[in-house]
C-alpha cells in the first residue's frame, strides 16, 4: 500500500482503473494528490488533464516508465 | 425564579436603571444557550490578525462563540473565515493550530476543500455519487461578513448586521489606540508570535465586564503592586498620567462598546515611562512627541482597558494586547490572547515589551493570576439556589454620566464619566449589560441598529 | 581500572543530581520558597514555551521560541524572586490560601556532563514531572511534562542555571500558573 503523503512530484502511479498518472504536486494530506493522466483505458480524453487523485484509487508506484 | 417562558431581559433580569443585574444571566445554562444564538451569531467577533497569515495558503484556526473557524488566505490572496466542520458529516477539517496548505482535507471520508472554501475533492464522486452531487452547494460554510481593520480580522455570521465600521461607530477612535503605531501612524502594529490559550472556570461575562472598566478592583492587585513588575521598575504599570490628567470612563450606549482613557493637559508633555530601560524609554518619548504633533489635541488621549461588544477586550497601552473570551458553556471561558507591538520598533523595544507582557498578563502573569481567582470563585459562589435570588449591584455613579464631555478644549466622543475625583464608577459595566440585554431581547438587527432611527 | 572509576563516578553523579532534584521538589512542596530561590544561579533562565498542533514534518513550529515569542514563562531570577515575594505578601489571592502542591519527579537522565564525569562542572539533566495542585476545596490540577535543566557546580553545590519546562498541553487546562515547575 502506498503512503501517498510521501509521493514526490514526477512519480508515476498506476490506478485501479488501469490508468497511469504522474504526480504534479502533493498537498501531503495523505488522501489526495494532484496528478496528470498519462494514459487511461477508461476515458482517453483524460490524458494530459490534471485531476485530484484519491489514495484508495492508487495501486502501485511504477518504477520503470 | 422561573427562567422558562418569554420575558424581557431589559428592565427585568438586567435592570440597568436600578443598577441591578440577576445572577441568572451568568449561571443559567438555559440563558447561556440563548445567548450563543442571540449574541454570538449576530455580533461582530474578533478572529485574528492578518500578520498571522501573510502568504497564500497560510491558515490560523480560531474560534467564534463556541465554534472552531479557519482563518485563511486563498491562492488569490483573499482572506476567508470558514466554519471548521466538514459538510459531509461534520468532522473538523483542520485540527492543526496553524500552517500552510493548498487544501483542507477531511480525515473522516476524505472530502477536500480548497483554501477558497470550494469542495474540490469527493472520493468516488463518479462511482458512488454517479457524478450527481452538486459540489458547488457543499463548500465550507463561510462567515456572512468579514472585515480587515488595521490588520485585525473581524467576522459575523449575520448577513443583516451593519458593516464593521458602522458596528464600531465612534468607538473606532479608541480601537485605534490599540492598533495604531505608538507615534500615531495608522495601523503599524503586529502581533508577537504565540497566542496564549487557557481555560477559566467562570462565565465569559466576568472577564468581559472586568475589561469594560472595572477599575474598582485595583485593590485585588495589591500583591503585584507591592512587589513591582512595572516597566519603570515599580507598581504594575506607568501611572503618572493619573497625577496630571483626567481619568475617564467612556461608553457608547447604542453600540455596547466601552473603555477607560486618560486625557492629559494641553500644556504638559506626556510623562516619562518605561524607565527601566533607557533605550525603551527614549523610544516612547520620541513616539509620544511625534504622536502629539501628528494627532494634535487627540494625541493627549491615552488608552486604558476596554471591551468591544461582546467578547473582545482591548488593552491599548500597558500591556498592549487583545483578548477574546470564548464561551465554553455557562461555567467556563477559554481565553485567547494576542500581544501587539509596533511593527518597526527596534528589537530591544519589542523584547522589553514582550517580557513585560508575559510577566503581567495571562495565566502566568503576576497581575492577572488574581483576576482568574476572583472570576472563578465569584462564579462558583453565584450558582446556588439562594445565591441566584440576589442580584449583583451595579449602582456606582448611577446618574452621573455626561454627554459632550470636554476638557481643556478636547471633546471626548461617547458618554463619559470623569472618575478623576470619584475614583470609580460602574458606568461602563452597565453599558455592557444594557447592550447585552438588547441583543437578548431583539429579534433582528433592525431593532438593534437604533442609531439608524435617529432623524 | 580507569573505565570502572568512570562508571562509578557516573553512578555517583546520577544519584547526586537526582538527590538535588528531589531536594528542590521538597523545598517547593514544603513552601520553603526562599531556600528554593537559593538553588537558582543569579543568571538563571526559566523558560516554558507554549505548544501548537502542527503537521508532521513541521514540528519545528510546535514550540514558541525562547527570547522571541510569547511563552508561558520566559524570565530570569528577578521575576522569579518577585513571584515568591508576591506569594509571601499574603494578599496574592490566587495563592492565598496557599495551594497544596506535590511535585513528582522521575525519569532522571543525564544528557551531558562537562568537562567530565570525574570533575563535573555543568550537567544537562532531563526529567519528567507530575505536579498535583489542589486548592481551596475541590479545585484540582494535574500538570504533566518534561524538564530540561542546566545545573552548574558552584562552591561545591549545584545551582540551576537553566530550566526548560515542556508541558504536555496546548490549551492550558489550568486557570493560572501561580506555582513553580
Ligand atoms: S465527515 Fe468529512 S468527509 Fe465525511
Ligand atoms: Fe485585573
Amino acid at each position: 500500500m502506498i503512503n501517498v503523503r510521501t509521493l514526490e512530484p514526477g512519480t508515476r502511479v498506476a490506478l485501479t482503473d488501469g490508468s497511469t498518472v504522474e504526480i504534479v504536486s502533493n498537498p501531503k494530506d495523505g488522501i489526495w494528490v494532484f496528478a496528470r493522466y498519462l494514459s487511461s483505458p477508461r476515458d482517453t480524453s483524460l490524458v494530459g488533464t490534471e485531476e485530484m487523485v484519491f489514495a484508495q484509487d492508487m495501486v502501485e508506484i511504477q518504477t520503470t516508465p | 425564579m422561573a427562567i422558562a417562558g418569554k420575558r424581557r431581559y431589559t428592565g427585568g433580569l438586567v435592570d440597568v436603571a436600578a443598577g441591578q443585574i440577576s445572577r441568572e444571566i451568568f449561571v443559567s445554562d438555559e440563558i447561556y444557550a440563548e445567548e450563543l444564538e442571540r449574541v454570538f451569531t449576530r455580533a461582530w467577533l474578533f478572529v485574528g490578525h492578518e500578520s498571522q497569515i501573510p502568504k497564500p495558503g497560510d491558515y490560523f484556526v480560531s474560534g467564534m462563540g463556541e465554534e472552531s473557524v479557519i482563518l485563511c488566505r486563498d491562492r488569490e490572496d483573499r482572506v476567508h473565515v470558514f466554519l471548521n466542520s466538514c459538510r459531509h458529516r461534520g468532522m473538523k477539517v483542520c485540527r492543526y493550530d496553524e500552517g500552510n496548505t493548498p487544501v483542507f482535507t477531511c480525515p473522516y471520508h476524505g472530502w477536500s476543500y480548497a483554501t477558497d472554501g470550494k469542495l474540490v475533492g469527493v472520493p468516488y464522486f463518479r462511482e458512488a455519487y454517479h457524478s450527481k452531487l452538486d459540489r458547488s452547494q457543499f463548500g465550507l460554510v463561510e462567515v456572512a461578513q468579514l472585515e480587515i481593520y488595521k490588520g485585525t480580522v473581524w467576522a459575523t455570521w449575520d448577513p443583516s448586521a451593519p458593516s464593521f465600521l458602522e458596528y464600531l461607530g465612534e468607538f473606532r477612535r479608541y480601537l485605534d489606540l490599540a492598533l495604531d503605531a505608538w507615534d500615531g501612524r495608522e495601523g503599524g502594529t503586529e502581533v508577537l508570535g504565540g497566542v496564549q490559550k487557557w481555560l477559566i472556570p467562570c462565565n465569559w461575562k466576568f472577564p468581559a465586564e472586568n475589561f469594560s472598566g472595572d477599575s474598582y478592583h485595583n485593590i485585588s492587585h495589591r500583591s503585584v503592586d507591592l512587589v513591582g513588575i512595572g516597566p519603570s521598575g515599580s507598581g504594575r504599570r506607568d501611572m503618572r498620567e493619573r497625577l496630571i490628567g483626567r481619568r475617564l470612563q467612556i461608553c457608547f450606549p447604542d453600540r455596547g462598546h466601552q473603555t477607560g482613557a486618560y486625557v492629559l493637559p494641553n500644556e504638559e508633555p506626556t510623562p516619562p515611562a518605561y524607565q527601566h530601560s533607557p533605550v525603551v524609554s527614549e523610544y516612547f518619548r520620541r513616539c509620544e512627541e511625534q504622536r502629539r504633533e501628528r494627532l494634535g489635541a487627540w494625541g493627549r488621549v491615552t488608552g486604558a482597558p476596554g471591551e468591544l461588544f461582546p467578547n473582545t477586550a482591548l488593552h491599548p497601552r500597558q500591556p498592549r494586547s487583545i483578548a477574546v473570551w470564548h464561551p465554553r458553556g455557562a461555567h467556563r471561558t477559554e481565553v485567547w490572547r494576542w500581544y501587539l507591538v509596533d511593527a518597526d520598533a527596534p528589537p530591544e523595544v519589542k523584547d522589553f515589551l514582550r517580557q513585560y507582557y508575559i510577566r503581567y498578563s495571562g495565566p502566568a502573569g503576576l497581575t492577572e493570576q488574581d483576576d482568574m481567582e476572583n472570576w472563578n470563585y465569584a462564579h462558583a459562589a453565584s450558582r446556588g439556589t439562594i445565591a441566584r435570588r440576589h442580584p449583583y449591584s451595579y449602582e456606582q455613579g448611577l446618574g452621573f454620566e455626561v454627554e459632550n464631555y470636554e476638557w481643556e478644549g478636547l471633546r471626548i466622543p461617547g458618554t463619559v464619566m470623569d472618575v478623576t475625583d470619584s475614583k470609580s464608577s460602574e458606568h461602563n459595566l452597565r453599558n455592557f449589560y444594557r447592550r447585552w440585554a438588547q441583543f437578548m431581547d431583539a429579534n433582528s438587527w433592525d431593532e438593534l441598529a437604533t442609531w439608524r432611527r435617529r432623524p | 581500572m580507569a573505565d570502572q572509576r568512570e562508571a562509578m563516578a557516573q553512578l555517583f553523579l546520577e544519584r547526586d543530581v537526582e538527590n538535588f532534584l528531589y531536594h528542590e521538589a521538597e523545598l517547593l512542596d514544603e513552601r520553603r520558597y526562599e531556600e528554593w530561590l537559593d538553588l537558582l544561579a543569579d543568571d538563571v533562565r526559566y523558560w516554558m514555551p507554549m505548544r501548537r498542533n502542527v503537521k508532521l514534518g513541521e514540528l519545528e513550529r510546535e514550540f514558541t521560541r525562547e527570547g522571541q515569542d510569547v511563552n508561558w514563562f520566559d524570565e530570569g531570577k528577578d521575576t522569579l524572586e518577585r513571584r515568591v515575594q508576591q506569594i509571601l505578601t499574603g494578599v496574592h489571592w490566587a495563592e492565598e490560601p496557599l495551594s497544596r502542591i506535590c511535585h513528582m519527579i522521575s525519569n532522571v537522565q543525564l544528557l551531558a556532563v562537562t568537562p567530565s564525569v570525574l570533575e563535573p562542572a555543568d550537567v544537562t539533566v532531563k526529567s519528567r514531572f507530575l505536579i498535583y495542585r489542589n486548592r481551596v476545596e475541590t479545585e484540582t490540577d494535574i500538570l504533566v511534562g518534561k524538564r530540561e535543566d542546566g545545573l552548574r557546580r558552584v562552591d561545591g553545590h549545584w545551582k540551576i542555571s537553566r530550566r526548560k519546562v515542556v508541558l504536555d498541553q496546548s490549551v492550558l487546562l489550568s486557570k493560572n500558573l501561580t506555582f513553580f515547575f
